[in-house]
């Protein structure tokens, strides 16, 4: 018994090993379904409080604009007046630059890329999803980019009026904001939902705003509020915060650290112990320290009486120390003790203690939901430390990366024009010793010290900078002096609701598709054909999940693909079965019908199959963004879906034994000859 | 067994007369490009109110002076809008004119773009049928007798043109008489086409390569006992994927819909031609360079 159980689990032969492959099939739709409907299945587990299976990890499929709304805007980046070697560093450098101006408008995933036709030319293309001021937007990224150089600030900074109006509004709007969802939240909404409609913490929005743990000593306004909420509830007000207006949801509560103070008295026998106390005679003392003790005087009976190695200077105090630091009996005491007592006699390896707990630090597993206000920190921001010169861009000729020929570090060498060389020596000559900013687009990129009143128009940088960093100081500096001029060629806005009526409607053709192409199947071939649907709907499990974990960027093309190539799946069974169907007919037992069907339709599949990936790779290579969507999701179909037909189909098939298919034969379809 | 190419002349005709009606509607009227290739201004909007008429629309937007200014109605009070300028300034001035409405889709195509994208779409079409011929050229290297390998890679180019020409013929008559555009998801069904059609005939040709070795009819009776044993497959792959696709025409929104026309219409070519066309072809060839060395 035992034995075939081994041989059969180990040494898989005959139908043990269409049993293996079956496992091996089921598990992989399961895992296919969990991956491409994780969230249905965590939805079905929190219904009904289930507290096994485990809950998976939920992997959103990512939408291209198209579904999710959202601008594409496709700039030619004139490098004509760059020398030919430099051009793709210019084009690279625009790159950077509105990218850095794209990442302002708060969108989700920015996408900035340079794209080099066949002719030559630099595209840059930006595709910004779910975008609402396209037209800011434009603007913004117009701009040519924008390079200054500032010197220190001497007087004090201060909130022009305008500024000052901006903040008030700005706020007094978001508290309105805020209030809002705060209203939602109270009259039941989900917190998870609101979080990813309304947050403006954009890192954690996505996730349903949840931020981890944070613990009192990093965001202490937060954790004071979050210990008020109580563990397991929500916000009931407005926590206000540095960053704005928050809303929290309080999941779990645990102790991060403690700072303690204690006292030893150890025994002989007890471990790194020097004293010569017996275990009773140390037990009497602790005793009496322990009724003597209060937090007033703890240090001091420690510096006095502690055997522990240091207590003299110390006074026991162990300063802060996280879980796990401590030997267990130890922590454990200290874990539960309040803030400000001592504790009782506790024994551990080391002899005997009295503990005083000094201060604790919570943390908080928090998710939240910002609302972000404006400070005047913020709007001065480096303005409050630098003031601007005359100096731009404009006058800057060039950049480029020397090395320094003492030590042979690397640096930026900067070579100005004319007016530009005046400038820049009245700004040294008044700034000596002192440093001199340089900002690109608003962010100080290089702050070098002044070391002497500098003519003739050339400096250089020099800074701790490796030679790639220079690399990318000197392209930044080059797109912000030899701006490249570049141009709105393209441009595909997609409204959200429309959007959103593409998915539904490319939804509901895909399920009706597959409906029809299932009772099709099941009509026409019977048991057969719903072996094959079961593979297909393996085969559709298979492809989401892909698509998520690539993952692939769906567009409505590519769903398109997608539709189309679950009818192409079902093509391979179809071949088999109908080879299947005519070995039966040539008098030929079922099981090799079953063989040659599936051996001698093998070079049919192949090699269409093989045609149509051509034809896909061909369009990948066509390269418009719409049309690559629809050959990826094409392509992985094709692969996809001949592992679905062939192994899948062949392994459910083989589950059944050829007398069963004997006794029932109207299932396939066919009659027996005699 | 039916037989298939007895009646060769009059298949071989249908498609004749198909590709010289489609050539004919090409060449009147045209394919109507969408600005994806000329470049230009693709506007669709949704008023919130009540939608103004085409000329309303048209007189508010007169100072704009807009160059080849279309503008036609959409079922759920929207518009679609079409012009040649594509600059940001103008489009925002458009919208500034117009009611209060909800921007759905604004595309603006320059045409250097177009050009370029016209050129890139004939490459890719080239490419697809020269890697489509010499896989087919391989595929049958081994065959050479009594058909050399090399016909049955050009009787699948001709069937393959054939799909393709009735597909654009077609769009040329709804670009007419319907105001239905190509653009770049076109060049995608088209290709596609070519995938797919090359497809049911290797399987077609396939059977033919198993049968010739032990077959004891002549060339043409084993061309159609192949035909025969296939063409339940041929048919049934065109069934499943034409549901599909059918079910995008209909339900799959407007945006996809002449994609997955242009499709269905060229799979359903695709198939005819692979049993209807490239097998009889084959068989005439055959027959005409007998006639010849005899």
């Amino acid at each position: 018994m035992s034995e075939s159980l081994f041989s059969r689990v180990f040494l898989p032969k005959g139908r043990n090993k269409v049993w293996w492959a079956f496992i091996f099939v089921l598990i992989l739709g399961i895992a296919g379904g969990l991956v491409a409907f994780g969230n249905y299945y965590n939805q079905a587990i929190d219904n009904y409080k289930l507290l096994f299976p485990p809950k998976v990890k939920e992997i959103p499929f990512r939408l291209g604009l198209d579904l999710l709304g959202g601008s594409q805007l496709v700039y030619d980046a004139d490098v004509s007046a760059v020398p030919a070697g430099e051009q793709g560093q210019a084009a690279e450098g625009a790159r950077d630059v509105i990218e850095r101006r794209v990442n302002v408008f708060g969108v989700s995933e920015p996408l900035v890329q340079v794209n080099r036709t066949s002719d030559g030319k630099y595209r840059i293309i930006v595709e910004l999803a779910g975008i609402k001021d396209i037209r800011e937007a434009i603007k913004k990224i117009g701009e040519t980019p924008l390079l200054e150089f500032k010197e220190q600030r001497t007087e004090a900074p201060t909130l022009s009026p305008e500024q000052k109006k901006e903040i008030e509004d700005y706020n007094k709007t978001a508290k309105i904001r805020a209030e809002e969802v705060l209203g939602k939240l109270l009259s039941g909404g989900d917190f998870a939902a609101l979080a990813r409609e309304y947050s403006e913490d954009l890192e954690t929005k996505a996730d349903g705003g949840s931020v981890d743990w944070v613990a009192k000593n990093e965001a202490p306004d937060v954790a004071k509020a979050a210990e008020s909420i109580g563990v397991g509830k929500t916000s009931r007000d407005l926590v206000t915060t540095t960053e704005g207006y928050e809303l929290l949801k309080v999941e779990e509560k645990r102790l991060k650290e403690v700072k303690a103070s204690h006292i030893l008295i150890c025994y002989q026998g007890a471990e790194k112990c020097e004293g010569n106390l017996t275990k009773e005679q140390a037990y009497a003392k602790i005793k009496e320290l322990k009724d003597k003790a209060t937090p007033a005087n703890f240090a001091q009976l420690a510096k006095d009486n502690s055997t522990e190695a240091g207590a003299k200077e110390s006074g026991g105090d162990l300063g802060w120390f996280a879980k796990g630091a401590m030997v267990e009996p130890f922590e454990k005491a200290v874990w539960e003790q309040k803030v400000g007592t001592i504790s009782f006699v506790v024994e551990t390896k080391f002899g005997y203690h009295i503990i005083f707990k000094a201060d604790e630090n919570p943390e908080y597993k928090l998710s939240h939901i910002l609302i972000k206000t404006k400070s005047a920190e913020a709007l001065l921001g480096e303005d409050a430390q630098w003031k601007n010169t005359e100096l731009t861009g404009r006058n800057l000729k060039r950049a480029s990366v020397q090395f320094n020929p003492q030590d042979n570090t690397p640096q930026v060498s900067l070579e100005f024009d004319e007016e530009g060389a005046k400038l820049f020596e009245e700004i040294t000559g008044r700034n000596v010793g002192k440093p001199v900013a340089i900002f690109l687009d608003g962010y100080a990129i290089s702050v070098p010290n002044v070391n002497e009143k500098i003519t003739g128009g050339q400096a250089v940088i020099t800074g701790n900078f490796s030679v790639i960093e220079s690399r990318e100081l000197a392209k930044r500096l080059n797109a912000g002096a030899l701006p490249v001029p570049i141009t709105l060629v393209n441009q595909q806005t997609i409204g959200a609701s429309l959007g959103q009526a593409s998915v539904d409607n490319s939804l509901k053709a895909g399920i009706v598709g597959l409906i029809l192409v299932a009772l099709f199947m099941i009509i026409y071939y019977r048991f057969l054909g719903f072996l094959s649907v079961i593979s297909l709907l393996i085969y559709g499990l298979l492809s989401l999940a892909i698509f998520k974990l690539w993952p692939v960027t769906l567009t409505l093309s590519g769903i398109a693909g997608f539709i189309l190539s679950i009818g192409m799946a079902v093509d391979a069974n179809i071949l088999i079965f109908e080879r299947l169907k005519e070995e039966l007919r040539a008098g030929k037992s079922l099981s090799s019908a079953i063989q040659e069907g599936f051996s001698r339709a093998w070079p049919s599949i192949r090699d269409s199959n093989f045609t149509t990936l051509l034809t896909c790779i061909v369009l990948i290579e066509f390269s418009t963004s719409a049309i690559k969507g629809f050959a990826v999701t094409l392509m992985l179909g094709v692969l996809l879906s001949m592992f679905s037909a062939i192994t899948v189909t062949r392994t459910l098939l083989r589950m059944f034994s050829e007398r069963w298919f004997e006794k029932h034969h109207w299932l396939i379809g066919y009659r027996k000859s005699n | 067994m039916v037989n298939f190419i007895s009646k060769r002349k009059l298949w071989v005709s249908i498609s004749a007369v198909l590709v010289a009606a489609s050539i004919t509607m090409l060449a009147l009227w045209g394919l109507k490009l969408g600005i994806d290739f000329t470049g230009g201004s693709l506007l669709e909007v949704k008023f919130l109110g009540s939608a103004p008429s085409v000329t309303e629309v048209e007189e508010k937007l007169a100072d704009l002076q807009l160059k080849s200014l279309t503008s036609q109605p959409t079922e759920q009070n929207g518009m679609v809008l079409r012009f040649q300028d594509t600059s940001e300034e103008t489009h925002q001035a458009i919208l500034k004119r117009l009611p209060p409405l909800e921007e759905l889709r604004f595309e603006a195509v320059g045409p250097s773009v177009g050009q370029e994208l016209q050129r890139k779409a004939i490459y890719a079409i080239i490419l697809v049928l020269l890697t489509i011929s010499f896989y087919m050229a391989w595929a049958f290297r081994k065959v050479s007798r009594p058909v050399a390998s090399w016909k049955y890679g050009v009787v699948t180019l001709i069937s393959l043109f054939h799909d393709v020409v009735i597909v654009l013929g077609l769009f040329a008559f709804l670009g007419e008489f319907y105001g239905v555009e190509i653009n770049t998801s076109f060049i995608a069904a088209t290709l596609t086409v070519l995938g797919f059609s090359v497809h049911d005939t290797i399987v077609v040709f396939d059977r033919i390569r198993e049968n010739l070795p032990r077959s004891n009819q002549d060339f043409a009776g084993t061309v159609n006992t192949s035909l025969n044993q296939t063409i339940v497959r041929s048919i049934n792959t065109s069934v499943t994927v034409m549901l599909v696709l059918a079910a995008i025409v209909f339900l799959g929104g407007a945006s996809i819909q002449y994609f997955s026309l242009a499709l269905l219409v060229g799979i359903f070519f695709g198939t005819y031609s692979s049993i209807f066309l490239a097998s009889p072809l084959l068989v005439f060839w055959d027959n005409f360079s007998r006639r010849n060395n005899a």
